[in-house]
C-alpha cells in the first residue's frame, strides 16, 4: 500500500506528531503517524503559545518571550525549550508561520513579542502566534469594541466577555443574535457554526444583524467560528461587510481554530508523500538489540505490526493520553512503559487549590530524554526511539502557558534529528 | 444591626430542620429557619442517598429498623418525586458469614421489614455485575433519595404555608436572658452583617454542628461527629441499592443515585464537623470493598469523593460510633438543664427526618401550651420545579424524556447531567442561589462526568446576565466553583478523571485565563477545604 521507505513511524497526531511528521516529511522520509485520536489541537485555542507567564505565579504576562525564556532555561535546565535552544524554537516558530502563509492562513507575531488577546471570558490571554483572524482583537490597542455571541452557541457569551474588557480598560459592548437559520436546531457548536459561517447567505445575514449595533465600534469580535477550510476569506468577507477589521475568540472546546492547524499540518504531511491514520492506537511493541523492531496497533483479529527505522512518540502527557495512572498510585507511559520522572507518593500528586499557580506536580510527569530526544534510564533505552511535546518531563506547559510552543519545538527539532 | 422576631426559630437546614420547620408552619406557627449555608449543605447533602428499608439495622437495632420501614411507606407517599423505587439486596459475599443470613431473616420479620430471599440466578439477572460468587441474595425494599431535592421540596412546602427561610445566615451565638433562650445572634453571609433574631423558643437542628449551638447558651449536649466518606462512580454499576449482609461496617453498601453508583462508607469520630481529612486509607478501603460485592469496581471512572458528618448524641463517652444508637433525640433544655425556650432534636437518618420533625413540633405545642395535630404524614411535598409528574416516583429516565419532550437539546447548560438552560435559570432566580454551588444542589450541573469542565463558564454567563453582579462578583464565583469541584476531586483523581481535570485547567487556565481575571481568587461563599490526608494505614483498614 506505500510505495515510500518505512523510514519514520510517528506515534500521537496532536501538534508535536504532526510537525515531527511535517519536517520528516520534508526532508523526503518515508512517514507514517499512527494516532487512536485527534490530540489537543482541537481543545486548545488555535494559537502558539510559547510561553505565557515567567516566573509561573507572575501576575503580569510576560511581554517578551525571548527576553524571558533564559530566565526560565536557567531557573529549569531540564525544561525541554533547554534541549531544543532558542534558535530551534525560532526556527520552528518561522516554519510553521511560512506553512500556514502558503496554505493561505497567515499566523502572526514573533518571539520577541507576546500578544494579549482577548478570551472568552473577557481575560487577556498571552500569545506569540496567534493567527490573523484573531489579531484585530489586540488588548494593547484599546478601541472601542463589539462582541457578538450567537443565542444557540452555548460555548461563548459575549456579554461576560464584555463586562471584563471594559472592567480592564476596554470599550467593549456585546450583542447576541438569534438568526432563524439557527433556530430550532437541536445542537449548535463552534465546528457548525463554522460551516454555516462558509456560506455566503448566512455571513450576510449575520453582517446585516450586527450592523444596527456597530455604533462607535472601531472593531468586532466573534467566536472562533469564522470558517473552517475557508477562514480567511470567510474573515475577510466580515471586515468588508462591517466596515472595520474583524476578530476571532476562541471559547470551550471543540476548537475551531486548533482544527485548522491540525488540517493544514495534516495536508503538508500528505502533499509530501507521508500518511497520517489517526483510530490507530498503538498497543505493544517489539525490540531487539536495543533497537525497537516494531509498533503493534489494534486490528480484528490479530495485532497488525509497523516496523519502521525510526520511530517517535508523541502520544501527550496525562491530556493527551500517552500518559496514564490508576488508583494504585502507578504512573506510566502507554506504548513502551519507559520509565518517568513523577511525584512518588500520591498524597504529592496535587496542590491545594485547582488555580495553584505552581501547578499540579502529577501534571509534569514524563519521560527523561538526552539531548538527542531519546529516552533515557541513565542510558539510552532504545536506539531509534525519540520522545516529542508533552510526553516529555519536567515542565507545566499550562502554567508557562508553553503547551503549544513546547510541542511545536521538540517536535520541530525531532523531525529534523531523524532525518539526518 | 438588623432585628427579627418569629414564634419559633428553627437553627439548621437540613432534613431534620426543614423537616420541622414544614411541620411548624403546617400546624400554623410562624416560624423562621436559618442555615449557615445552603439547603442541604451539611450532613444531609452528603450522604450516600440511601431511602433505608430498615433491613440495616434489623439485626443490630431494632427500634431504628422498624422506625425505618414506617417511614419509607410514608415517604414514598409523600414525595415520590423524590425518590427512585431502586429497591435494595443484601448479599452474601465469599467474606461474609453464610449463617447470617438467618439472623437477618429472623430480624427482617421481628422489624416488619419486608424481606424475601432470592436465588443467585434471579439476583444476576436484574444484576449482572454482582458478583458471582454471592451466595445469598435477601431483597427489601430499599430506595434511593435526591436529599437536595427533598429538602428544596420540604422547605418550599414550608414557604408556602408561611415560614421564612434564611440562608447564608449563621448563627453566632443564641441569646440568653436569664433562664430562658430568646432567640439567636446570625450573621449573615451575603450582605455581611449581624441579625437579631428573637423567638418564643428557638430549636436546635443543627446535626453535627447542635453542641456547638447548645454551647452557645452554656447549654452542654453531647454530639459526636462520626465522619463517613463516600466515593461515587461514574456510572450506575447497579440499579439496586446492594448492601452486605452482615453487621454493618466500613464499605458494605453501593446506592445508585441518579447517574452515579456510591460506595459507603467509613465512621470515623471526628473532633470537629467542619475539619476533617479524607484520608488516603479510607479512599483505598472503598475500592476494595466495592470490589468485592462489584468485581472490577477498580477499574470504573471514579468521579468524587466526599466526607458528611453523622450526628451522633451520647450522654456518655463511647469509643466506637457506631455503636452509637441511630434513633434520634430529643432534648428538652428546659428539664433537662434548666434553661427554658430552647429544645434540640439531634441524631437519626434521613429517612426518619420526618417522624423527628414531627415528634419535636409535639414538644413545640405542649411549650407553646396549644395543641395542633401533624399532618405531614398525609400531606404531599410538591415538587418545586416541575408541576404535574403526579405521584409518580423518580426514575433515571425523566430528565432525557423531559427534554425530548421540549426539544431542549440546544438549551444544555450541562450535558452530563442533562441541566437545561430553563433549570439554571430557575435554580438561579426561583431558588436564590448565591453560589453556583447553590445551582448544582437544586439541579446538579457539575455533578457528571467533565466535573463543571464544560458548564462552570455557562453557568457563570448565565448568573452573571440575570443577577447583573459586579463582574469582579462573577469571577469569584467561577473560581470559587472550580475549587468546589476541585474538593471532591482530590482523593480520588487518576485514571481518566485525572485526564478529564487537566482538560478542565486546559479550558479555565489556557484557554480562558479565569486565573487573571479581575478579582479576587476566592470569596467567603467558596468551599471549606478538606484537611490535607495524612495517613495510608489504619487499624480499621484490613488492606
Amino acid at each position: 500500500m506505500n510505495s515510500m521507505a518505512n523510514d519514520v513511524l510517528v506515534i500521537g497526531a496532536g501538534l508535536a506528531g504532526l510537525t515531527t511528521a511535517w519536517q520528516a516529511s520534508r526532508h523526503g522520509k518515508g512517514v507514517r503517524v499512527i494516532a487512536k485520536g485527534w490530540g489537543a489541537t482541537h481543545w486548545h485555542a488555535g494559537c502558539v503559545d510559547v510561553l505565557g507567564y515567567w516566573p509561573v505565579d507572575s501576575e503580569t504576562p510576560a511581554t517578551n518571550p525571548a527576553a524571558t525564556l533564559p530566565d526560565l532555561l536557567a531557573a529549569n535546565p531540564q525544561h525541554p525549550y533547554a534541549l531544543v535552544g532558542l534558535a530551534r524554537l525560532a526556527a520552528a516558530l518561522g516554519g510553521l508561520q511560512h506553512l500556514c502563509s502558503d496554505a493561505g492562513y497567515p499566523l502572526v507575531g514573533s518571539l520577541d513579542k507576546n500578544w494579549r488577546l482577548p478570551t472568552a471570558v473577557g481575560a487577556a490571554r498571552p500569545t506569540c502566534l496567534a493567527p490573523a483572524t484573531m489579531i484585530a482583537g489586540d488588548l494593547d490597542d484599546d478601541t472601542p469594541m463589539l462582541l457578538v455571541g450567537f443565542k444557540q452557541l452555548p460555548d461563548f457569551y459575549a456579554h461576560l466577555a464584555a463586562d471584563n474588557l471594559v472592567q480592564q480598560g476596554i470599550p467593549a459592548r456585546h450583542v447576541v443574535l438569534d438568526l432563524p437559520a439557527l433556530a430550532g436546531r437541536n445542537f449548535t457548536t463552534a465546528v457548525n457554526l463554522a460551516r454555516f459561517m462558509q456560506q455566503s447567505d448566512f455571513r450576510a445575514a449575520v453582517a446585516q444583524a450586527v450592523k444596527p449595533h456597530l455604533g462607535k465600534a472601531a472593531r468586532v469580535g466573534f467566536p472562533a467560528v469564522l470558517g473552517l477550510e475557508e477562514a480567511t476569506a470567510v474573515h475577510q468577507d466580515l471586515q468588508v461587510q462591517l466596515g472595520r477589521p474583524v476578530f476571532e475568540i476562541p471559547g470551550l472546546p471543540p476548537s475551531v481554530a486548533g482544527m485548522r492547524l491540525h488540517r493544514i499540518l495534516k495536508a503538508a504531511i500528505e502533499k509530501n508523500g507521508g500518511q497520517v491514520h489517526e483510530g490507530m492506537e498503538a498497543i505493544g511493541f517489539a525490540a531487539d538489540g536495543g533497537r525497537v523492531t516494531a509498533v503493534h496497533t489494534e486490528t480484528s483479529g490479530r495485532p497488525r505490526q509497523h516496523r519502521y527505522e525510526q520511530i517517535v512518540l508523541a502520544t501527550g502527557g496525562i491530556l493527551g493520553g500517552g500518559i496514564v495512572t490508576n488508583h494504585a498510585g502507578e504512573v506510566c507511559e502507554v506504548v513502551f512503559n519507559l520509565p518517568l520522572r513523577h511525584p512518588e507518593n500520591r498524597l504529592e500528586w496535587f496542590r491545594r487549590d485547582f488555580l495553584d499557580k505552581q501547578g499540579h506536580p502529577i501534571y509534569r510527569s514524563g519521560v527523561s530524554v538526552n539531548e538527542n530526544f531519546q529516552p533515557m534510564d541513565g542510558r539510552v533505552l532504545y536506539q531509534n526511539l525519540y520522545a516529542a511535546g508533552s510526553t516529555l518531563a519536567g515542565f507545566e506547559a499550562i502554567r508557562e502557558r508553553s503547551f503549544d510552543g513546547v510541542a511545536l519545538a521538540t517536535g520541530y527539532a525531532v523531525g529534523n534529528l531523524v532525518s539526518n | 444591626m438588623r432585628t427579627m422576631e418569629t414564634e419559633v426559630l428553627v437553627i439548621g437546614g437540613g432534613a431534620t430542620g426543614t423537616g420541622v420547620i414544614a411541620d411548624l408552619a403546617l400546624r400554623g406557627f410562624r416560624c423562621a429557619l436559618v442555615e449557615k449555608r445552603d439547603l442541604a449543605h451539611g450532613t444531609t447533602g452528603r450522604y450516600h442517598g440511601l431511602l433505608h428499608s430498615g433491613g440495616r439495622y434489623a439485626v443490630k437495632d431494632p427500634k431504628a429498623a422498624t422506625e425505618c420501614i414506617e417511614e419509607n411507606v410514608i415517604l414514598r407517599r409523600i414525595m415520590p418525586h423524590c425518590i427512585e423505587d431502586t429497591g435494595g439486596f443484601f448479599v452474601v459475599t465469599p467474606w461474609d458469614d453464610d449463617a447470617f443470613g438467618d439472623r437477618f431473616m429472623q430480624g427482617c420479620r421481628d422489624t416488619a421489614v419486608p424481606c424475601e430471599e432470592i436465588s443467585i440466578a434471579q439476583m444476576l439477572r436484574e444484576e449482572p455485575h454482582l458478583n458471582p460468587e454471592i451466595s445469598r441474595c435477601f431483597r427489601v425494599p430499599d430506595g434511593s433519595a435526591d436529599s437536595f431535592l427533598a429538602t428544596q421540596s420540604v422547605a418550599a412546602l414550608a414557604q408556602a404555608h408561611g415560614a421564612q427561610i434564611l440562608h447564608y445566615y449563621e448563627v453566632k451565638h443564641l441569646i440568653r436572658q436569664g433562664d430562658r433562650v430568646v432567640g439567636a445572634l446570625c450573621y449573615d453571609l451575603v450582605k455581611d452583617e449581624e441579625v437579631a433574631i428573637q423567638a418564643d423558643l428557638v430549636v436546635n437542628a443543627a446535626g453535627a454542628w447542635a453542641g456547638k449551638i447548645a454551647h452557645t447558651a452554656e447549654v452542654e449536649v453531647n454530639v459526636r461527629a462520626g465522619k463517613g466518606t463516600m466515593i461515587a462512580a461514574s456510572y450506575r454499576i447497579v440499579n439496586t441499592v446492594v448492601n452486605r449482609c452482615k453487621m454493618p461496617a466500613d464499605g458494605d453498601i453501593i446506592v445508585p443515585v441518579h447517574t452515579v453508583s456510591i460506595i459507603g462508607t467509613t465512621d470515623e469520630a471526628v473532633p470537629d464537623p467542619e475539619h476533617f481529612a479524607i484520608e488516603p486509607w479510607e479512599v483505598q478501603l472503598m475500592m476494595q470493598e466495592a470490589a468485592k460485592i462489584v468485581p472490577g469496581w477498580r477499574d470504573l471512572r471514579m468521579l468524587r469523593c466526599w466526607g458528611g458528618v453523622r450526628p451522633l448524641y451520647q450522654e456518655t463517652k463511647v469509643a466506637d460510633t457506631r455503636d452509637v444508637t441511630r434513633a434520634y433525640t430529643l432534648l428538652d433544655h428546659e428539664t433537662r438543664d434548666g434553661v427554658a425556650g430552647f429544645i434540640t432534636i439531634t441524631g437519626g437518618k434521613w429517612t426518619t427526618y420526618r417522624q423527628m420533625a414531627q415528634v419535636t413540633v409535639d414538644r413545640v405545642c405542649e411549650k407553646l401550651g396549644t395543641v395542633r395535630p401533624c399532618t405531614t404524614h398525609e400531606t404531599v411535598v410538591p415538587n418545586p420545579f416541575e408541576q404535574g409528574h403526579g405521584r409518580k416516583h423518580h426514575n433515571l429516565g425523566q430528565r432525557l424524556a423531559d427534554v425530548e419532550e421540549k426539544e431542549a437539546f440546544g438549551q444544555l447548560i450541562c450535558e452530563c447531567e442533562l441541566a437545561t438552560r430553563a433549570h439554571v435559570e430557575h435554580a438561579i432566580i426561583q431558588g436564590e442561589a448565591k453560589t453556583i454551588d447553590d445551582v448544582r444542589r437544586d439541579v446538579r450541573v457539575g455533578m457528571g462526568p467533565c466535573q463543571g469542565g464544560f458548564c462552570t463558564y455557562r453557568v457563570a454567563a448565565i448568573w452573571h446576565e440575570l443577577k447583573k453582579p459586579p463582574i469582579e462578583e462573577t469571577n469569584v464565583t467561577l473560581r470559587d466553583f472550580l475549587q468546589e469541584r476541585w474538593k471532591g476531586l482530590m482523593p480520588i483523581l487518576w485514571g481518566p478523571q485525572l485526564k478529564q481535570e487537566r482538560l478542565d485547567e486546559l479550558i479555565y487556565l489556557s484557554v480562558l485565563n479565569a486565573d487573571h481575571l479581575p478579582g479576587p481568587r476566592a470569596s467567603r461563599l467558596g468551599p471549606a477545604m478538606y484537611e490535607p490526608g495524612t495517613a495510608w494505614e489504619s487499624e480499621h483498614a484490613h488492606v
